[in-house]
């Protein structure tokens, strides 16, 4: 009898004590976590650095770091963002912890747009072995860098492999699919005048370039037909090559406006339209 | 005016939450057309500019290295102060404009693509003078 | 009562490490950590919570300092303001206040309030005598003489000081009226005279240009063409003459952006002449 009640006595002591101990830095854990919750994230960092500063034998250094990196990405500061998913990806004390941080430093490069740094974050995961049943997470968000590097060809790829995802392969490939070839707008305009500036729909800018290149030429050839080399030269080159050069920049540009329209569709539907998960 | 950088100057001011924004930012130096008449000058000038821009600028490619364009200049310039001062002012920034010596020296950037060169810096008025230093980039990006 | 013992140990272990994170000494602590961690605005939320607790002298002065580093120097004005008269740190709490008042070019309080300090015979009205001369530099009102002007300042100082003083009572500026009149005798000498080289050759080649393409039309009989290159002729003339009168201003407006950078470079180099504080170390 004396045996068990000591027993029921130690155990109990042991879980207060566990509890207690516990107490302080898990309350203040929450306390910062209910602030995220409750998208105050300026006050979540404070609270976090509070724990960081006060948790001498860093039991949450992976924690508090990670939150106050999400918090930064919260408010768009991928700068602080990232440097508080690299505190958290040496303070992690797992695998799986190791890869969390990995990832979201990875999503905050692509949100950044320094989408060769997620790629090259991205593609180590992928070669190493430790992460080979997390395969599929990691092409889902090389498949996003790629939307967002504008490489939507190689992102539709990804995306219908295995069947990833078969509604942002849909979107990647009706952005290949409407896009303009900017080199054949460019290079036919060179051909006929006012040729790519039709190919992208800018009928009344074609026209325009036509009949001024029209005119232009006429007058240069006619100069120099008539004798008046001066004048050739005069209005073959202020003239002419202004608006002949002027009408193939003209048709590369539209087509590059009109892709830029096409791709910011695109990305605009991702991020009101799309229900999966985002950077 | 003087920045010092620090590690923790994102937070010298208190944020919130911000959403991030997917789309990318366009840069172009489009030409608005501008029918409204305002004052004499309008009537003369605005009838040329517009048709300048809808029959030459908007086809002869984009050959003004200035931001606001050669046109928006002179509309700006006569509106600012009167025809006359408006039309030598033009006269100025074409022989600038022609110069293609030395622009990085001179002017601020304004985007990728273009110098800026307000006409605040022309109108003889010392007190519109601001200076920006060269090769400074103006335009806000987001 | 082996395995209790060893509990016990374990738990008084894991106990101290139960804190109080709100407790004023820690809050102290945090807050000392951010302050020093340049963390500015987070500091301040902490210390003023320190501040309910226990009001100290101190405290006040770093708020003040944290407001004068985020560049809000109203706020950092209001909290050196409520340090007493009898702290050890009221002095150099009116120094702070003269940088400040630097800051937001208050200069004619700054100088009210550096005239107060020197009747307290301050150790520090050496420093107030610096900030208020470099002050000088930067208003239009009237210079005192050199021989006052470099008074407070110390060797390695003074030729710096000196050449500003010079700059601000002889600015390398380019006369207005002579770049329009250079440039109505020979089209672009202005523009050069103003040292913008390359349009003032521009300026020449096309008034140049247009002219001699009037002429020639003239002397060809193409009176049309003839009287168009006049105009745009006279037109690029008459342009470059005032072009050269605007290239004037904007150069003596340069001059004056340069000098003030350079005195407000110069004095954030030497830190308002201000001692360190061991706040950090």
């Amino acid at each position: 009898m004396t045996f068990v009640s000591k027993k029921i006595i130690s155990i109990s002591i042991l879980l207060v004590c566990s509890g207690l101990a516990q107490n302080s830095l898990d309350d203040q854990y929450n306390y910062a976590k209910s602030l995220f919750d409750q998208e105050k994230y300026f006050d979540a960092i404070t609270e976090s650095k509070r724990l960081l500063f006060f948790d001498e034998q860093k039991l949450y250094g992976f924690e508090a770091n990670m939150l106050i990196g999400l918090s930064y990405k919260a408010g768009a500061k991928y700068n602080e963002a990232l440097k508080y998913f690299v505190l958290s990806e040496v303070n992690s004390k797992n695998d799986e912890q190791l890869f969390n941080s990995v990832i979201l430093s990875a999503r905050t490069n692509i949100l950044r747009r320094t989408t060769q740094q997620s790629e090259k974050i991205l593609n180590s995961l992928l070669a190493n072995p430790k992460y080979f049943n997390r395969t599929k997470e990691i092409k889902y968000w090389l498949g996003w860098n790629y939307m967002f590097s504008n490489k939507w060809e190689k992102a539709s790829e990804i995306f219908s492999e295995e069947n990833l995802d078969s509604s942002l392969a849909a979107i990647c490939r009706s952005v290949v699919n409407e896009s303009y070839n900017e080199n054949f707008a460019k290079y036919s305009s060179y051909i006929i005048p006012g040729f790519g500036q039709f190919y992208t729909g800018e009928y009344l800018n074609g026209l325009i370039s036509l009949g001024w290149n029209v005119l232009l030429g006429y007058l240069t050839i006619n100069s120099f037909v008539e004798d008046r080399i001066f004048d050739g030269i005069i209005t073959g080159n202020f003239l002419w090559l202004r608006f002949y050069i002027g009408n193939t920049k003209n048709a590369e540009k539209f087509a590059k406006e009109k892709n830029l329209t096409i791709i910011n569709n695109a990305l605009e539907r991702l991020q009101y339209d799309f229900n999966g998960s985002k950077p | 005016m003087f920045f010092v950088t620090a590690q923790s100057q994102t937070d010298w001011v208190r944020w919130g939450k911000s959403d991030p924004d997917y789309k990318i930012s366009v840069e172009t130096n489009t030409k608005q057309f501008d029918f409204s008449i305002y004052t004499f000058g309008d009537i003369v000038l605005k009838p040329v500019i517009n048709a300048y821009r809808f029959f030459i600028s908007d086809v002869d490619g984009d050959n003004c290295p200035f931001y606001p364009t050669c046109s928006a200049f002179l509309l700006a310039s006569v509106q600012r102060t009167n025809i006359f001062q408006g039309t030598l002012m033009f006269f100025d920034r074409f022989s600038r404009d022609t110069n293609i010596f030395e622009r990085e020296k001179h002017y601020p950037f304004y985007g990728k693509h273009h110098f800026y060169d307000p006409v605040d810096l022309y109108t003889l008025d010392k007190d519109l003078i601001k200076v920006i230093p060269a090769a400074t980039q103006v335009k806000e990006t987001k | 009562m082996k395995v209790l013992l060893f509990q016990i140990i374990i738990s008084a272990a894991v106990l101290a490490q139960n804190i109080n994170f709100n407790s004023p000494e820690n809050i102290r602590l945090f807050a000392d950590f951010l302050f020093c961690d340049r963390d500015y605005l987070r500091a301040i939320d902490e210390y003023e919570k320190y501040l309910s607790y226990s009001d100290e002298d101190t405290i006040r002065f770093k708020i003040a300092l944290a407001f004068s580093a985020i560049g809000d120097q109203y706020n950092a004005i209001k909290n050196f303001n409520s340090l007493q008269e009898t702290s050890k740190l009221y002095q150099i709490s009116r120094i702070e206040e003269l940088k400040s008042l630097f800051n937001l070019k208050q200069f004619s309080q700054l100088n009210s309030k550096a005239n107060e300090l020197n009747q307290l015979k301050s150790d520090y009205s050496d420093i107030a005598k610096k900030i208020v001369n470099l002050s000088y530099l930067l208003n239009n009102e009237s210079m005192p003489s050199e021989k006052i002007f470099l008074e407070p300042f110390d060797v390695q100082e003074k030729t710096i000081v000196q050449n500003f003083y010079f700059q601000k009572t002889n600015p390398d500026y380019k006369s207005e009226v002579l770049a329009g009149v250079y440039s109505a005798i020979i089209p672009g000498l202005g523009k050069i005279y103003t040292e913008n080289y390359s349009d003032g050759i521009t300026s020449f080649l096309l008034t140049g240009l247009f002219s001699y393409l009037a002429y020639t039309n003239f002397n060809n009989d193409h009176p049309v063409r003839a009287w168009i290159f006049t105009l745009a002729g006279a037109g690029f003339y008459a342009g470059n003459v005032y072009g050269s009168i605007a290239s004037a201003q904007i150069f003596n407006a340069k001059i004056n952006f340069d000098f003030i950078n350079d005195v407000y470079s110069f004095i954030e180099e030497k830190k308002y002449f201000i001692p360190e504080y061991d706040f950090c170390k």
